[in-house]
C-alpha cells in the first residue's frame, strides 16, 4: 500500500466518459482499503495538520455532515482550449481546470455533484484522538516529506497518468509555499477576518470540509458520521477565483452576475486553506465512534469479540465499584449510571424513541461548588468516544445557540449546540443554574432540550417552519433538587463517604485507574451499546402476568408508563451483563433497583409539576 | 454545448451571427396564429382583450394558458414545452405582434409572455442538468426576496473614445459592453459609457425558493434553488408564500449557454428589423487558464402562482377546491384506494388504528380527533355571523396517559399542523405578534403558532399551564378565526381558521373525580365552552386493558415491527381526508328533527341533574353536535347528515361532557359542587367537615362504594329478618362501628370512623339516593331551603329502585 498519492486517470476517461472507470477507481479503494490495516497509512485530516498533507493525495477525516449545500454542476468532461493541443480532460474530482477550457466543444459534459459541510464529530473526547494518533501509520514526521522530492513523487505519476503541462507544477509549487506562509501553524485564522467554521459546541477546533460526492448522496442523512476517504483539494486557486468574482459582482447593473451574494460566497466557497475541499471516493459509515473496536458493523468481527463477551460481566463489576467510587460510594447511583451509558435509541415507534435512557442525578453535593460535577463529567469524559458538558448557567441558557437555525442570507444551517452525532453523551450541569430570569430563547433553549430528552428530536429552525431531525444522545442531568427538565430515570444520590477534600478525593479515583483499565471500560461500554436484544415468548408472558398482579394488587403502584420504563431498565440490565435476551432474573432485579429508587425519590414528589 | 444541439447555426468565421433558427421562426408564426384565433367555446378570441391591456404603460406580459395552447395545437405545446429557452425570445416576438395589430404601442416597447396552467409539476429534488432549456412548473417555499432592480434588456453605449453611440447591445444575465466601437476608424474596445436615459431596462427580482417540507426525505436540508423573475412576475411573491414557478432551468454562470443566448437575442432583432448590429458583448469569462469547474442551476421564471395543494403539496384543506377537481389531481392508484375506501364497511374504526396505531385504547379520543380532522362545515348566518366549522378538543389526563403522544401523532399526521406547549409559548407566541425589523426598523407582525396552523391543526400541549391571560387571547381565534393585533399602530386581523388540539394536566396532577371538571381544570369557563369535545383520561385499572396494555408495551419493546398494524397508510389516510372534506353536507329534515329530539334529551338529563355532568348544555353543545354530525358525514363522503351520523355525534358529545363517572368522594368540596350543577337545592351541612383534619375526609369511590354495599346489604338482611322492623339511623351507625371494631384503637379514631360514616351515610341518602330517610320534616325541606334535620333519628330505607352490583 505504498500507492497514497491519488492521480486522476483521465488519460484513461478519453472519448467516453461512461466506460464505468469511476466505478472501477471505487472499487478498487474499497477493496485496497478492506486490506488489514490498510486505512492507517492514509493520513487524516483529524490528526495531521492541513500544511503537513500533500495536495491532491488521499487522505482520510473522521466527521460529522454539518450541512448539505445545493447541488452543484461541473464539467465532467471538457476540451482544453489550445486546438494544437487538444485534449479531452476529466473535471471529476477536481475544483479547478488548469487550462482553457474550449466552451464550445461538443465533447463537453455537464455532471452533477454534491457539496456536504463537514465537521469534526462534536465532542470528541480527548482519549480518543490519541487512539486514533496512536494508531495512525502516517504521522507528520514520516509523511511529509520536503517538497522537491514529493514534486518528483507526482512527476512519476503524471507520466503514466496525465501529461499535465509543466505549468500546473509550478502552480501548485506557488500553491505550496504560500500555504505555508500565510498558515504558519498558529494562526489558521490570523490573516482573514474570521470565517465561523460553524462548529457545533463551542471552542471546538479542527478543520471542516467541503466533501464533495459524486454518487449516492440521497443515501447520506444530515448529521451522519462516517470516515470519508478522499482526494485533498486546497489549490489556492480556488480562493482567488472567488475574490475575482467578488469584485467583479460589485457593478450594479448586473444583479444576475454572480448568483450568490458576498455572504452566501464566503460561505460556500471559504478558502480552501481554511476549509479544504475533499473529493469522496470510499465512505465508511461509523456504527459507532470507539477507536478501540473495528470500525465496521460488529457482526464481521464477532469471533474476536467473543472473549471479549465473556469478560463483560468481570468487567461490569469493575467498572461499578469504579462508578461507586465516584458517586461517593452511592451503589445503586452507580448501577444507573452505567446503564445510562450504554442506552442507544435502538427504534422508534411513530414517535416514540425506545431505547433513550436519560437519567437526572439529584442530590450533587452542591457545597463543593462546580468541582463535584465537574470532575464527574472528567471521569466520564474518559469513558465515552465523545462527550459535552453544558453548564446550565442563566446566561448560557439564554445565550446560546442550541438549535440549529437556517441563516438564508448566507443561505447555511447555522449549527447548535445540540447537532450532536447519535451517542454523544450530553451532560447537562444543572447545579450551575442560579434565580433569575429566562428571555424568550432561554424559553426556547429549555424547550428544546427537554424535546431531545422526551423525544429525541430536535426542531430545527427554517424560520417559516421548523423541522424535526432525529437525535440519538444520552442525556445525564446532574442537579441539586430534582431537576427542572424532564429524565427517564431520576436517581437522588445518598452519599455513603464524605471526603474532607472533594477535589483530592476524586482526583485520586481518576488516577488510580490505569490506561489500560480504562481501556477496557471504554470498549466494554461500547459493546454492550450495541448488543442485541429479544424477549422470548415465555418471558413476555411472565411480565404481562406480572404488571397484571402489581395492578391488582395496588393499582396506584405501576401505570403503563412505568412498565415501559421497567422493561427500559431491564433491557439495558441484560444487556451490561452481556445477554442478549431478558431473562426472568433480571427482571425481577430490573423491578428490584427501581423500587429501591423510588423509595428514594418519594419524600422528594414530583412537586415541581414536571411530568415524570 | 448544453443548450442547443438543435439549433442549425450559421456560424461564420468570426464566431459571428448569422444564424437562422427555422423551427424558432415557425413556433413564432404558430403562436402568434394561436393568439389571434383561438376561442373559448362561446367562440370568443379568448387573448384579444388581454392584447388590448397590454397598451397601458405598466402592462407588459401576456398570460397565457398552456392549457389553450394544447388544445388548439398540440406540436406546438410540444415544442415550447421541449425548447422553451430556445424559442422564448420567439414567442415574446409574437406577443408584440399581436398587441401591435390591436393598439398603439410604441415601438420601443418589449413584451413577454407567461405561461399559466402547466399540466406537471416538478420538485425542486428532481432538477437536474438534463431539464435545463425546457419548460417546467416547480413549487417551493419562497425564503427570501431581493430588492425589484432594473435589468438592462438592451443598452445604448457611448464610446468615450469617438462620442459615437452604439446602440441596442443585447444584455443577457451579464453587463455587456460593445466588443467594439462601430466606428470603422475608432478602434476602442474597452471605453464605454452606458446612456441610461437610451436604454431599455426590465424589472429583475431574484428570490430563493426552497423544497417545502412534504417533499423532503427525513434526514435531510431541503435544497433551494434560486429563482429570477422579470416583467410582470416580480414582485408577486412574498417570503414564506408556497408558489408555483413556470419557467426553465439555467445555468449560471454558464458561458457557452450565455453566448448561444446573445447570439439569439441578436438573432431576434434581426428579424424584427431592428438596427442590427453585432452584439456579440459576451467575450465571455475572463481568458483564464485556471477556472472553476462548477456552476450552479437557476430557474428563470415567467410565471408565478399560489401552490395549488395537491398531494404532493399536502394541505388539508383548500377554498376553491371541489371534490370533483381533487379526484381529478389523483392518479388512477391513488383514486381507486379511496373509492376503495368509500366503500369500507369499517372505515370508521379502521381510520382510527391506522391514525394511532401505537396507542392502545381511548377508542374514543381517536373518533373525536378523527372527526376533527375531517371538519364540520363552516357556515355565514343570515345575519352575516360566521360560525366556524372547526372542532376544537381538550384531552384533560393524569401524567403518564397518553396525551402528548396524541398530540404527537396529529403533528406528524396533519400538514399545516403546529406544536407548541403552553409552558413554553406567551400569547405573542401563539397568536401574533408585532416585532420591528431589526434591518428595516419597520414594524412587522410575526406569525404566532395559530396563524402558522391556519387551515390545519394547532395543538397545544399543557394547556393548563398558560397563562390566563394568554388563554384570553387565543380566546378569540377559537370563537372569531381571527386573530386582531392593535399594537405599535398596526391594526390587523389575520385569519386563523385552526383546529385546537389541546392537552391539559389536571390542577392536581391526578383527576380528582370528586370534582367536577371545571374545578380539575385551570381554564376559564368562556375558554371551556369554547372546546367542542373533552376527554379526561383517567388512569383505569381493569385487568384486560391491562393485559392489553401490557402486551402492546413488550411488543414496543421487542423488536417486532408487526406491532405497528395499519390498515391505511398515513398517505392514503391524508388523501381520503382531503377528498373527504370537499363535501358540504347538508342537514337532512330528518337528521334535524333527531338533533332537536337528543338536544332536548342532553337538556333534561341536564335539569334533573341526577347525572353528574361537566358542564351545562347550552347552545353551543348544539353547535357542537351539528359539527360534529357534519365531520362524521363527511367521514362517509355523503352529501347529506342522515340521522345515524347525528347519532354518533351525539354518542360522542355525550362520552365528552358525561364521562366524569364514578368520582373520587371528597366530602369538604361538596359545596363547591353545588354551585358547579346548579340544580341541587340547598343541601345540609353540619359543619363537621371544615374542623376535622381534611385528609381524612376523602376516601375513594372504592371504598365509598364497599361501605355502602356494605351498609345496603345489612339493611337489606335487616329487612328479611324482620320486614315490620325499621332501622333507625342511630342504630346502623353503631353496626357499623361494632363491624369496624377491629380496626379502631383509639378514641380519636372512633370519632373519625364516625364522622366519616355519617358523611357516607349523608351522601348516600342527599347525593345518590340510595337510602331513604323517612322524616317528618323531610317533605318540607326543599320548599324552604333548610337544611334538612340531622338531629333527629330517622328511620332509613334502601330505595326500591336501587339494585346491588
Amino acid at each position: 500500500m505504498r500507492c497514497i498519492v491519488f492521480c486522476i486517470p483521465s488519460g484513461a476517461s478519453q472519448n467516453s466518459s461512461d466506460s464505468g472507470w469511476e466505478a472501477k477507481v471505487t472499487e478498487f479503494f474499497r477493496q485496497r482499503l478492506m486490506e488489514k490495516d490498510a486505512h492507517t497509512w492514509v493520513p487524516s485530516l483529524n490528526d495531521v495538520p492541513l500544511h503537513y498533507l500533500k495536495p491532491n493525495s488521499l487522505v482520510k477525516f473522521r466527521c460529522l455532515i454539518q450541512d448539505m449545500f445545493d447541488p452543484e454542476f461541473y464539467m465532467g468532461a471538457y476540451d482544453t482550449v489550445d486546438p494544437s493541443t487538444k485534449v479531452l480532460r476529466c473535471g471529476k474530482y477536481k475544483d479547478v481546470t488548469e487550462c482553457g477550457v474550449d466552451l464550445d466543444s461538443a465533447n463537453m459534459v455537464t455532471s452533477e455533484r454534491q457539496t456536504f459541510y463537514c465537521v469534526p464529530i462534536p465532542g470528541e473526547s480527548p482519549w480518543k484522538c490519541m487512539v486514533f494518533y496512536a494508531g495512525a501509520r502516517v504521522v507528520p514526521s514520516t509523511s511529509y516529506v520536503p517538497s522537491r522530492q514529493k514534486r518528483s513523487y507526482e512527476d512519476d505519476d503524471e507520466d503514466d497518468m496525465d501529461t499535465q503541462p509543466q505549468a500546473q507544477g509550478h502552480a501548485q509549487g506557488n500553491g505550496d509555499s504560500k500555504r505555508q506562509e500565510t498558515e504558519a501553524p498558529s494562526g489558521q485564522k490570523a490573516s482573514s477576518p474570521p470565517l465561523d467554521l460553524n462548529f457545533p459546541l463551542p471552542g471546538e477546533k479542527g478543520p471542516a470540509c467541503l466533501v464533495k460526492v459524486y454518487a449516492d448522496w440521497d443515501s447520506f442523512k444530515l448529521n451522519d458520521t462516517m470516515e470519508v476517504y478522499g482526494i485533498l483539494s486546497v489549490s489556492p486557486a480556488l480562493s482567488a477565483l472567488s475574490d475575482q468574482s467578488d469584485t467583479s459582482s460589485s457593478l450594479i447593473l448586473d444583479p444576475a452576475e454572480c448568483m450568490e451574494t458576498a455572504e452566501e460566497l464566503r460561505v460556500h466557497s471559504p478558502p480552501a486553506s481554511l476549509v479544504p475541499r475533499l473529493h469522496l471516493i470510499h465512505t465508511q459509515r461509523l456504527a459507532h465512534n470507539n477507536p478501540l473496536l473495528p470500525p465496521a458493523a460488529l457482526e464481521d468481527s464477532a469471533a474476536s469479540l467473543a472473549s471479549t463477551l465473556g469478560e463483560m460481566v468481570s468487567v461490569r463489576a469493575e467498572l461499578l465499584a469504579y462508578f461507586t467510587q465516584l458517586l461517593l460510594g452511592d451503589v445503586l447511583a452507580a448501577e444507573y449510571l452505567l446503564l445510562h451509558l450504554i442506552s442507544n435509541v435502538y427504534a422508534r415507534r411513530d414517535v416514540i424513541p425506545l431505547g433513550k435512557f436519560t437519567l437526572n442525578l439529584s442530590g450533587c453535593p452542591a457545597t463543593a461548588g462546580p468541582a463535584y460535577t465537574e470532575q464527574l463529567y472528567c471521569a466520564l469524559q474518559q469513558l465515552v468516544p465523545s462527550a459535552y458538558r453544558l453548564s446550565m448557567t442563566l446566561q448560557n441558557m439564554n445565550q446560546l445557540r442550541l438549535v440549529p437555525r437556517k441563516d438564508y442570507v448566507a443561505n447555511r444551517l447555522l449549527s447548535g449546540a445540540l447537532q450532536l452525532a447519535a451517542n454523544t453523551s450530553l451532560y447537562l450541569d444543572e447545579t450551575q443554574l442560579e434565580q433569575g430570569q429566562l428571555d424568550p430563547a432561554g424559553v426556547r433553549n429549555i424547550t428544546a432540550l427537554g424535546n431531545v430528552i422526551s423525544w429525541q428530536k430536535v426542531d430545527y429552525d427554517f424560520n417559516y417552519h421548523q423541522m424535526e431531525f432525529p437525535s440519538n444522545i444520552n442525556v445525564l442531568i446532574a442537579s441539586e433538587g430534582r431537576s427542572l427538565l424532564p429524565s427517564d430515570c431520576h436517581v437522588h444520590l445518598q452519599p455513603q463517604v464524605t471526603p474532607p477534600n472533594m477535589e483530592a478525593y476524586l482526583g485520586s479515583a481518576l488516577t488510580a485507574q490505569s490506561s489500560s483499565q480504562l481501556n477496557k471500560f471504554r470498549l466494554y461500554l461500547t459493546m454492550a451499546r450495541t448488543l442485541d436484544y429479544s424477549i422470548s415468548e415465555e418471558v413476555t408472558k411472565a411480565v404481562e402476568d406480572d404488571f397484571v398482579d402489581m395492578r391488582k394488587d395496588d393499582p396506584q403502584s405501576i401505570s403503563a408508563d412505568d412498565l415501559h420504563s421497567l422493561l427500559g431498565v431491564a433491557r439495558l440490565l441484560c444487556l451490561s451483563l452481556g445477554q442478549s435476551a431478558l431473562s426472568t432474573d433480571a427482571w425481577s432485579r430490573a423491578k428490584h433497583i427501581e423500587t429501591l429508587r423510588k423509595s428514594r425519590s418519594e419524600p422528594q414528589g414530583c412537586l415541581n409539576g414536571n411530568e415524570p | 454545448a448544453v443548450m442547443d444541439p438543435a439549433l442549425s447555426t450559421d456560424t461564420g468565421p468570426d464566431g459571428g451571427v448569422h444564424v437562422k433558427d427555422a423551427l424558432s421562426e415557425k413556433c413564432q408564426k404558430l403562436f402568434l396564429e394561436f393568439l389571434e384565433e383561438f376561442q373559448s367555446p362561446t367562440g370568443e378570441l379568448v387573448y384579444l382583450a388581454d392584447a388590448e391591456e397590454l397598451i397601458r404603460p405598466e402592462r407588459n406580459t401576456l398570460t397565457v394558458s398552456f392549457v389553450n395552447i394544447e388544445q388548439y395545437n398540440q406540436p406546438l405545446a410540444t415544442t415550447i414545452q421541449e425548447e422553451y429557452y430556445r424559442v422564448y425570445p420567439f414567442l415574446c416576438q409574437a406577443v408584440r405582434h399581436f398587441a401591435r395589430d390591436h393598439g398603439n404601442i410604441p415601438a420601443s416597447k418589449e413584451f413577454y409572455v407567461a405561461f399559466s396552467e402547466f399540466p406537471t409539476r416538478q420538485k425542486i429534488r428532481e432538477l437536474t442538468a438534463a431539464r435545463i432549456g425546457s419548460l417546467l412548473r416547480i413549487s417551493g417555499q419562497v425564503v427570501r426576496t431581493h430588492p425589484v432592480h432594473p435589468e438592462l434588456v438592451s443598452g445604448t453605449f457611448l464610446c468615450l473614445d469617438c462620442q459615437s453611440l452604439v446602440k441596442d447591445v443585447e444584455q443577457q444575465f451579464r453587463y455587456t459592453q460593445p466588443n467594439i466601437c462601430k466606428n470603422p476608424v475608432c478602434a476602442n474596445r474597452k471605453r464605454f459609457m452606458l446612456d441610461a436615459n437610451k436604454s431599455r431596462f426590465v424589472d429583475f427580482q431574484k428570490v430563493r425558493i426552497q423544497e417545502t417540507q412534504a417533499e423532503l426525505p427525513r434526514g435531510s436540508i431541503p435544497r433551494s434553488v434560486e429563482v429570477v423573475l422579470r416583467a410582470e412576475a416580480v414582485e408577486t411573491a412574498q417570503a414564506g408564500d408556497h408558489s408555483d414557478f413556470t419557467g426553465t432551468l439555467i445555468v449560471v454562470p454558464d458561458v457557452s449557454a450565455l453566448a448561444s443566448a446573445a447570439v439569439r437575442s441578436e438573432t431576434s432583432s434581426r428579424l424584427t428589423g431592428r438596427e442590427g448590429f453585432d452584439a456579440d458583448g459576451v467575450a465571455g469569462l475572463k481568458a483564464l487558464g485556471v477556472r472553476d469547474l462548477s456552476y450552479r442551476l437557476a430557474f428563470l421564471a415567467s410565471h408565478v402562482a399560489p401552490t395549488n395543494p395537491r398531494f404532493g403539496g399536502k394541505a388539508l384543506r383548500q377554498e376553491d377546491q371541489t371534490a370533483e377537481s381533487v379526484k381529478n389531481q389523483m392518479t388512477v392508484e391513488e383514486w381507486e384506494k379511496v373509492f376503495e375506501m368509500t366503500q369500507d364497511k369499517n372505515l370508521y374504526h379502521n381510520l382510527c388504528t391506522s391514525l394511532f396505531p401505537t396507542i392502545h385504547g381511548n377508542d374514543e379520543i381517536k373518533r373525536g380527533i378523527l372527526l376533527m380532522l375531517f371538519g364540520g362545515v363552516a357556515k355565514t348566518t343570515m345575519e352575516g355571523t360566521s360560525l366556524r366549522g372547526d372542532v376544537n378538543i381538550c384531552i384533560v389526563g393524569d401524567p403518564s396517559t397518553s396525551k402528548s403522544q396524541f398530540l404527537k401523532h396529529v403533528v406528524d399526521f396533519a400538514p399545516r399542523a403546529i406544536y407548541t406547549s403552553g409552558k413554553a409559548s406567551s400569547a405573542a407566541g401563539l397568536t401574533a405578534a408585532v416585532v420591528r425589523d431589526e434591518e428595516s426598523h419597520e414594524f412587522v407582525i410575526e406569525a404566532g403558532a395559530l396563524m402558522l396552523a391556519d387551515n390545519g391543526v394547532c395543538c397545544i400541549d399543557e394547556f393548563d399551564k398558560m397563562d390566563l391571560k394568554d388563554q384570553v387571547a387565543i380566546h378569540e381565534a377559537m370563537e372569531q378565526q381571527t386573530i386582531s393585533i392593535t399594537k405599535a399602530g398596526i391594526k390587523a386581523t389575520l385569519n386563523a381558521r385552526t383546529s385546537i388540539l389541546a392537552a391539559a394536566n389536571p390542577i392536581d396532577g391526578h383527576y380528582n373525580r370528586s370534582k367536577s371538571l371545571k374545578q380539575n381544570i385551570n381554564m376559564s369557563a368562556p375558554i371551556m365552552s369554547r372546546f367542542d369535545l373533552f376527554f379526561i383520561l383517567v388512569d383505569e385499572c381493569n385487568e384486560v386493558t391491562d393485559y392489553a396494555i401490557a402486551r402492546r408495551i413488550v411488543d414496543l419493546h421487542c423488536r417486532n415491527m408487526e406491532s405497528v398494524q395499519r390498515v391505511y397508510s398515513p398517505d392514503e389516510v391524508q388523501r381520503y381526508i382531503l377528498f373527504a372534506r370537499q363535501f358540504q353536507p347538508m342537514i337532512t329534515p330528518a337528521a334535524r328533527e333527531f338533533v332537536v329530539e337528543q338536544y332536548k334529551l342532553l337538556r333534561q338529563r341536564d335539569s334533573t341533574g341526577s347525572m353528574k355532568s361537566a358542564w351545562r348544555i347550552t347552545v353551543r353543545q348544539l353547535e357542537s353536535m351539528l359539527r360534529l354530525s357534519e365531520a362524521m358525514t363527511r367521514m362517509y363522503c355523503s352529501d347529506e347528515v342522515q340521522p345515524k351520523h347525528v347519532k354518533e355525534a351525539f354518542r360522542l358529545l355525550n362520552k365528552s361532557i358525561i364521562r366524569v363517572d364514578s368520582p373520587d368522594i371528597n366530602f369538604d368540596n361538596e359545596e363547591d359542587e353545588q354551585e358547579i350543577h346548579g340544580t341541587r337545592g340547598s343541601v345540609g351541612r353540619n359543619g363537621i367537615g371544615t374542623s376535622a383534619p381534611k385528609a381524612v375526609l376523602k376516601m375513594s369511590f372504592a371504598e365509598y362504594r364497599k361501605i355502602s354495599n356494605l351498609i345496603v346489604l345489612h339493611m337489606h338482611r335487616m329487612e328479611e329478618v324482620d320486614e315490620e322492623g325499621s332501622l333507625k339511623k342511630s342504630e346502623l351507625v353503631n353496626w357499623y362501628l361494632k363491624e369496624m371494631e377491629s380496626e379502631i384503637e383509639t378514641e380519636e379514631e372512633l370519632i373519625s370512623k364516625k364522622t366519616l360514616f355519617e358523611k357516607v351515610l349523608h351522601r348516600l341518602i342527599n347525593y345518590d339516593h340510595v337510602i331513604i330517610e323517612l322524616t317528618q320534616t323531610g317533605l318540607k325541606q326543599s320548599k324552604n331551603g333548610e337544611a334538612p334535620t340531622t338531629e333527629e333519628d330517622p328511620v332509613l330505607v334502601v330505595n326500591p329502585n336501587y339494585t346491588l352490583e
